[in-house]
């Protein structure tokens, strides 16, 4: 994978119905234990009785440009990429969780070891390729248990020319997935509109998950 | 004599008793991991970041008191000059033991100095803390010298302690003397700004620059965290002095005492003045989180550790005390208002870590709940009570109380 690339999504949310859908696919690609979803969709009620809508925006990690976890991080076990994800290192981090209390995105989860082998024939077993490594079975007292997780656009997809799971999916086709240094690129076009904003802007974060209203 | 022997036994087998189930609680916690506390990722921090905390302020607090004796030459406290700077290193250890048991992967604490980011406060603080160690017990040493050279020619397990760790110098000179207060006075001065600055400002930086968390995120915190840690050292090396007075039989010197309880009411009004203006200012800016948090102090499912442990306990009886024409002449009183103002303080602690952890990020987000677990509150006992068999053993083993004044004794 070149490293010219600087991924980043754009989320239409006049385009999101809510369904989860992404929330769910995200589980079962990364097949996170209980506790933990790199992605959620928050429902929030705008406006005052009679006028109320519901938005909903999905939150994936930002993959911030200026990542407070990675400001934090000790140990520097949560770093910046070449091509924009912010990554963690599971063999280094030492599951202090300074970078969940710092995101002002609530994208991080700590992994108390927890898991779904009683709901599921096999769970431990397998465990995704995050980052395109392989760990081979879940197992207690190996990372990734103890350590902190999150999002990382699916960057083990990425490396296989995929889509992050979440985009796939996409009940709406809310979610679009692109090189930001490609000027032609939709999320690079769609990010120039005037509709797009992103969540928390004022924290300095520079997210490179963007939305539209 | 007997009754003290007996008390003496009393003492270790409390001591032992709670270690053991301090010890049950953190083999519970090895095998578990952090299943075993009621942390989540909303509330990723809890009982063992406050007590951490509790202990770097009281070690920073002890500290600078102690450099009021060996810098600033008050000599009027001079009496719990080195038992300020012991207690001070072992509420660091007691710090040390607290955050390594909070780590989600233990075996790796040494990454913490392996590796090196710039830009974590954590990362600073954690070389601030070995440095920090290693002054106070370079300090310690000094501070004792000329009392383990003469420690050293008795007899006993004390005598061969005291002789190993004198290295055989038997030099009881003027000169000697002279050069140890030299470097006392050289390490107490460059501790200042290393207590002040890198260990408990550090400490309260840590949290202030988490502009996730608005309630943390002002410039005055780290001034609380400071002025905190002196109210707590303060306070309780006031009740360490008595208590332990009483128990060997000496006499308290009253006017120490009440002079303590003076620099402690100050103290305490500057924490409050300076409480004030966070919430005040907080408050005043309609932040949503911010409010939120400051709502979760004040009427959250744990308020009665504000109102009653924090304000009520830990500062208006002690300022009754502090005032009251009656009791504040008695040294009883003092001590059990200093004991309140420390169990206060660990309130602090608690309403520092857990209440803007409770609060979501963003809206929408689920929120925290958090209680300790048996598992937490075991383990936290087992290292307090860790803490306090050292301090035991410290004192007997270590010319703690100056010479003149054992001698005076008895
Ligand atoms: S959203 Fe949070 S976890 Fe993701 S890069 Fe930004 S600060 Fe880090
Ligand atoms: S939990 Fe891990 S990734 Fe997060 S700050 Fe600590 S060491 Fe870094």
């Amino acid at each position: 994978m070149s490293s010219d690339k600087k991924w980043a999504m754009v989320i239409d949310l006049q385009k999101c119905i809510g369904c989860d859908t992404c929330t769910v696919a995200c589980k079962a690609e990364n097949r996170t234990p209980p506790g933990i979803s790199y992605n959620v969709v928050i429902e929030e009620e705008k406006g005052i009785f009679p006028n109320v809508t519901k938005i909903h925006i999905p939150r994936p990690c930002m993959q911030c440009d200026r990542p407070a976890c990675v400001q934090v991080c000790p140990v520097k076990a949560t770093y910046k990429m070449e091509n924009g994800i912010v990554a963690i290192d599971y063999d280094r981090c030492i599951g202090c969780r300074y970078c969940i209390v710092s995101c002002p995105y609530g994208a991080r989860s700590f992994d108390f070891g927890e898991d779904y082998s009683r709901e599921m024939i096999g769970y431990n077993e397998v465990q995704a390729p995050e980052y395109g490594i392989d760990r081979g079975k879940r197992e207690k007292g190996k990372s990734p248990i103890g350590n902190v997780r999150k999002c990382m656009f699916c960057y083990h997809r990425l490396q296989r020319g995929e889509e992050p799971a979440c985009v796939e999916v996409c009940l709406g086709d809310a979610r679009y997935f692109g090189d930001l240094n490609d000027p032609e690129s939709v999320v690079s076009k769609l990010a120039a509109s005037p509709r797009a904003f992103v969540l928390q802007e004022e924290m300095g974060t520079k997210p490179r998950v963007i939305y539209l209203k | 004599m007997k009754s003290s022997t007996r008390l003496t036994k009393a003492w270790y087998g409390v001591l032992v008793i709670l270690m053991a189930l301090g010890g049950w609680a953190i083999i519970e916690r090895i095998r578990g991991g952090l299943a075993v506390t009621n942390l989540t990722s909303t509330t990723p921090w809890g009982a063992w970041v406050a007590f951490y905390i509790f202990f770097v302020g009281l070690s920073a607090g002890s500290f600078l008191l102690s450099t009021m004796i060996f810098v600033f030459k008050m000599e009027q406290y001079e009496k719990i000059g080195r038992d300020a700077l012991l207690v001070a290193i072992l509420s660091m250890v007691l710090a040390m033991c607290f955050i390594l048991i909070d780590l989600g992967r233990m075996e790796r604490f040494w990454h913490a100095l392996r590796y090196w980011n710039f830009t974590s406060i954590l990362a600073w603080e954690v070389r601030f803390y070995v440095v920090y160690i290693g002054l106070l017990m370079a300090e310690l040493y000094f501070s004792m010298r000329q009392d383990l050279i003469r420690a050293a020619k008795g007899s006993g397990w004390q005598a061969a302690l005291a002789r190993f760790l004198t290295f055989g110098s038997t030099d009881l000179t003027a000169a000697s003397k002279q050069r140890d207060h030299r470097l006392l006075k050289i390490l107490g001065s460059i501790g200042i700004p290393v207590a002040i600055f890198g260990v408990h400002g550090g400490t309260g930086t840590l949290f202030a620059v988490a502009k996730a968390r608005p309630f943390w995120n002002s410039g005055l915190f780290p001034v609380i965290f400071v002025v905190s840690a002196l109210v707590s050292g303060t306070a309780l090396l006031l009740a360490i002095y008595v208590i332990r007075s009483k128990v060997m039989g000496r006499e308290v010197d009253k006017e120490m005492v009440k002079s303590l309880a003076g620099l402690l009411t100050l103290f305490l009004f500057i924490d409050l003045g300076l409480e004030f203006y966070e919430f005040f200012v907080g408050a005043y800016g309609l932040q949503y989180t911010e409010l939120a948090t400051i709502e979760t102090i004040f009427r959250g499912p744990f308020s009665w550790s504000f109102w009653w442990v924090q304000l009520f306990l830990g500062v208006v009886v002690p300022l009754f005390i502090f005032f009251h024409p009656r009791l504040k002449e008695s040294v009883n009183a003092i001590t059990l208002a200093a004991i309140l103002v420390v169990i206060g303080i660990l309130g602090v602690r608690f309403n520092i870590v857990v209440p803007a952890l409770i609060v979501p990020v963003l809206p929408g987000l689920p929120w925290g709940y958090y209680y300790p677990t048996l598992v937490e509150w075991l383990s936290s006992l087992g290292i307090v009570a860790f803490g306090l068999f050292l301090y035991t053993v410290a004192i007997k083993a270590l010319p703690i109380d100056t010479v003149e004044e054992l001698r005076e004794g008895k």
